[in-house]
C-alpha cells in the first residue's frame, strides 16, 4: 500500500482524479440536469430560446449566463416555458397507461409471463437434488405451454392492443425489449456455436477461420457505414433480390414490410456483435479442463450431455455479464437501425415506425421533430431504466466474480 | 484422449464455418467490388460480377481524393481522434492510477457513479453539449468535438484502465518506493510500462469513438465541407439526391479497411482485454 498520508495523500488523489471530475461535470451531470430541466418545459421548434427571466432558466441554460449572452443565436421563435400542466410531456409519451383498463392490460400480461419465473425457481430447487423427476428442458416447455394457456385466458392480445394504444413510449419500449430479446439469444447461440467449432485443437485452418469472423468486429466500429451496406443489399433492386432474380423468383420489398425490415436490422445487427460474444466465450472455453470431458466420456455422456453438464455451466460466470452488457448495448443500438431504415416503415404521423427503436425515436423526436420537451422526458424515463439495468448487472457480475474466486 | 471426430461432423463443422466466413466477410467484399466498378454503379447485374472483381478501375478512388475534398475529410478525422485519444488516455491514466492505488472514502462510490452517469443516452446529452459549446464560443469547431468526445471516452477508458492496473502487483511499485520513490514516480515507472496492451486497446477504443462516430460530428460539426469528418461526409453523400455510389463505396473502403486491419493486428489484445477490465462490445 502507497505510504502517503493525510493532506498529501488527499491533494494527490484530487489532482489526479481532478480532469476526470470536470469532465464528467460538465459533458454529462449537467447535461442530465438541463435535459431533466427541459422535460417540463414547452421547448419545441417553435419555442426554441430561453427566457432568462425565468429563475430556473436563467441558472441553468448557459446561453442565459452573462459572459455568454452575445454567443446566443438570433432568429425567430418566442421563448420556451414551463409547461402546463407540468408533466405534460409525460403524459403524452405514458398517455393513458394509468387509466384503470391499460393498468389492467398491463397486469394481465405480466400475470402471463409468471408461469416463466416459475420455471427458473422450480428448476433451481430440483437442481439441488441428486436424481431430476423431469429434465429443465420439459420444465421450460410446461412453462410455455401454461404461458399460451394463459395468454388465451386472459385474452392477451386485446390486452396488448389497449397497451399500444397508450401512447408511443411504450410501443417503442416495447419493440425495443422484442429486439434485444430476438438479437441477444441468436447472437449468443451463432456465437456458442462457432466458439465450439473453433475450440477443437484438430481443426485444420483455425487461424484463418478466427481471423476471417473476427473482421465485422472491426468493421462495427464504423458501422454506420457498413449498415448503409447491409441497406444496399435489402433494397427492392438490392443483391438479395438480384440473385432471387437469377432463380426466378420476384423477391419482395424487404423494408417496406413492418416485420421483413424488422428482420433485416437484427440480421444486419447480429452481423456486428456475434464476433464478441465468440471471442468471449472462446477464451472462457480454453479454460475448461480437459479431464472434466475425459472423465465425462468414460462415463459415457454424449456430446449434448457434455454441452449441458459441463460446457454451459463453466462457461456461465464469464458470459453472464458479457451478455447483460450486450443487451443493455442492444437496446441502445441506434446506427443499424436508422442507416438501413431510418426508423421505418412508418404506419402514420404521430406512431412510431415498425423499427423505431428506443434510441432511433429519440434522435428523430429532437433533430428532424425538433420535439425538445416531448425528447428529453423520454430521456429521463430511458435513464431510469438503463440505470436499473446497470446495476443489476453489476450485481451479476459480482455474483459471478466470486463465483472464480471460491 | 478424446475420441476423434467422425468425418460426417468434420465436414457438417466446415459447411457451417465457410457459410459463416461468407457471411462475415461479404459485406466488405461487396465494398470492394462496387468501389472498383466504373460509372459509378453500386450493382451489376452479372451473377459472377457480384462475387468476383471481373471489371476493375481505380477511377472512384482517384475522383475521392482528388477532386472531393475527402482527404481533407480523412485528415480532419484523423486529426479529432488522435488528440481525443492522447487526451483521453492521458486523463483517464490519471484517474486510474489514482483509483487504483489509493484507498479513500467514495472510490466505490466514484466508480459506481461514472457507470450509472454514463448510462444516460449521448444522443440526448448532445443537446446539452452542443448549448454548452455554443455558449462558449466552440460549436462547430474541431475543439469542441475534441471536448465531447474525450468526455464520452471517460468512463471506459477510466474503468478499462483501473481494471488492468488491478491486476499489476503493487509489490514492485513498493519495492521502488523503499528505494525512494514517490507512489507517482513509482507509479509511472514501474506499473505503466507493464499496462502497455490495456493502453493499447483503450487507445484503440478512444480514437474509434472519433473516427467511427456519426451523431456527435453530424450535430456538432455540421458545416462547412472543409470541417466535416470522413463518416458523416461520406452518410451524407450517400444520402444525397444523385449518388455516386461507385465514389462512396470507394470512400467507405478507405475507411473500412485501415479499421479492420488495425482490429485484427491487436485482436490478441482484445481477447486478453475481455477477460480484464471488460470491454465495451
Amino acid at each position: 500500500m502507497n505510504t502517503w498520508k493525510g493532506t498529501r495523500k488527499s491533494l494527490t488523489i484530487f489532482l489526479f482524479l481532478f480532469p476526470t471530475m470536470l469532465g464528467i461535470l460538465v459533458f454529462n451531470v449537467y447535461p442530465i440536469v438541463l435535459n431533466t430541466y427541459i422535460s417540463f418545459t414547452n421547448r419545441n421548434k417553435f419555442r426554441p430560446k430561453p427566457d432568462c427571466e425565468v429563475f430556473l432558466t436563467g441558472l441553468l441554460d448557459p446561453l442565459c449566463w452573462p459572459q455568454f449572452r452575445e454567443n446566443a443565436q438570433g432568429g425567430l421563435g418566442s421563448p420556451y416555458r414551463l409547461a402546463e400542466p407540468l408533466f405534460a410531456n409525460y403524459q403524452t409519451l405514458l398517455g393513458k397507461l394509468f387509466s384503470a383498463e391499460a393498468l389492467l392490460a398491463l397486469g394481465k400480461i405480466l400475470l402471463a409471463f409468471v408461469p416463466l419465473i416459475g420455471a427458473v425457481y422450480v428448476n433451481r430447487r430440483l437442481d439441488r437434488q441428486i436424481d431430476r423427476p423431469i429434465s429443465g428442458g420439459m420444465v421450460w416447455l410446461i412453462a410455455i405451454l401454461l404461458v399460451i394457456g394463459l395468454g388465451f385466458v386472459l385474452s392477451i392480445r386485446t390486452a396488448f392492443d389497449q397497451l399500444m394504444n397508450t401512447g408511443p413510449f411504450i410501443v417503442v419500449v416495447l419493440r425495443t425489449i422484442l429486439f434485444v430479446a430476438i438479437r441477444v439469444p441468436l447472437t449468443f447461440v451463432f456465437g456458442l456455436a462457432l466458439a465450439l467449432i473453433l475450440n477443437d485443437t484438430r481443426l485444420k485452418g483455425k487461424t484463418f477461420f478466427r481471423v476471417a469472423l473476427f473482421v465485422p468486429w472491426g468493421a462495427s466500429s464504423v458501422a454506420i457505414l457498413m449498415a448503409l451496406v447491409w441497406q444496399f443489399f435489402f433494397r427492392q433492386q438490392g443483391t438479395i433480390n438480384q440473385l432471387l432474380a437469377q432463380l426466378g423468383v420476384e423477391g419482395p420489398i424487404w423494408l417496406q414490410n413492418p416485420v421483413s425490415a424488422f428482420g433485416v436490422v437484427v440480421l444486419a445487427d447480429l452481423w456486428f456483435s456475434y464476433p464478441f460474444f465468440m471471442v468471449a466465450i472462446l477464451g472462457a472455453l480454453q479454460s475448461i479442463p480437459v479431464e472434466l470431458y475425459e472423465a465425462a466420456e468414460v462415463d459415457g455422456a454424449n456430446w449434448w450431455v457434455q454441452l449441458q453438464r459441463i460446457t454451459l455451466p463453466l462457461i456461465r460466470p464469464a458470459v453472464l455479464p458479457a451478455t447483460v452488457l450486450t443487451s443493455i448495448t442492444a437496446f441502445q443500438m441506434f446506427g443499424t437501425a436508422y442507416a438501413i431504415t431510418a426508423g421505418g416503415p412508418l404506419a402514420g404521423a404521430d406512431t412510431p415506425g415498425a423499427t423505431e427503436f428506443v434510441m432511433v425515436y429519440a434522435y428523430r423526436q429532437i433533430y428532424q421533430l425538433q420535439n425538445y420537451g416531448r425528447a428529453t422526458a423520454f430521456a429521463v424515463l430511458i435513464f431510469i431504466m438503463l440505470f436499473l439495468a446497470t446495476l443489476y448487472s453489476l450485481r451479476i457480475t459480482r455474483i459471478t466474480k466470486g463465483a472464480y474466486e471460491s | 484422449m478424446i475420441r476423434k471426430t467422425p468425418l460426417g461432423v468434420r465436414i457438417l463443422q466446415y459447411t457451417f464455418l465457410v457459410i459463416a466466413v461468407i457471411f462475415a466477410l461479404y459485406p466488405v467484399w461487396f465494398a470492394i467490388l462496387a468501389s472498383g466498378r466504373s460509372g459509378g454503379r453500386l450493382y451489376t447485374l452479372s451473377l459472377p460480377g457480384m462475387f468476383f472483381p471481373v471489371e476493375w478501375s481505380f477511377d472512384n478512388f482517384r475522383f475521392m481524393l482528388f477532386e472531393r475534398p475527402y482527404l481533407t475529410w480523412l485528415t480532419n478525422s484523423f486529426k479529432v481522434a488522435s488528440i481525443t485519444t492522447i487526451a483521453s488516455l492521458v486523463i483517464c491514466t490519471s484517474a486510474a492510477f489514482a483509483l487504483s492505488r489509493f484507498r479513500f472514502k467514495g472510490r466505490e462510490f466514484f466508480l459506481i457513479f461514472l457507470l450509472a452517469i454514463s448510462t444516460f443516452p449521448g444522443i440526448l446529452s448532445l443537446v446539452a453539449i452542443a448549448q454548452v459549446l455554443t455558449a462558449i464560443g466552440l460549436f462547430g469547431k474541431h475543439l469542441g468535438l475534441i471536448l465531447a468526445f474525450t468526455s464520452a471516452t471517460l468512463v471506459f477508458c477510466t474503468w478499462n484502465l483501473k481494471g488492468y492496473f488491478d491486476t499489476i502487483p503493487i509489490d514492485l511499485e513498493e519495492a521502488a518506493q523503499i528505494d525512494g520513490t514517490t507512489p507517482v514516480q513509482a507509479f509511472f515507472l514501474i506499473a505503466l510500462p507493464l499496462a502497455r496492451p490495456a493502453l493499447a486497446v483503450t487507445a484503440i477504443l478512444a480514437f474509434m469513438t472519433g473516427w467511427g462516430d456519426f451523431i456527435f460530428s453530424s450535430v456538432l460539426v455540421p458545416a462547412p465541407d472543409s470541417v466535416k469528418l470522413a463518416v458523416p461526409a461520406l452518410y451524407s453523400l450517400a444520402n444525397s439526391v444523385s449518388v455516386p455510389w461507385g465514389q462512396f463505396a470507394a470512400g467507405a473502403v478507405i475507411v473500412v479497411i485501415p479499421t479492420v486491419l488495425v482490429y485484427l493486428a491487436l485482436n490478441r489484445y482484445f481477447e486478453a482485454g475481455l477477460t480484464v477490465g471488460g470491454v465495451k462490445g
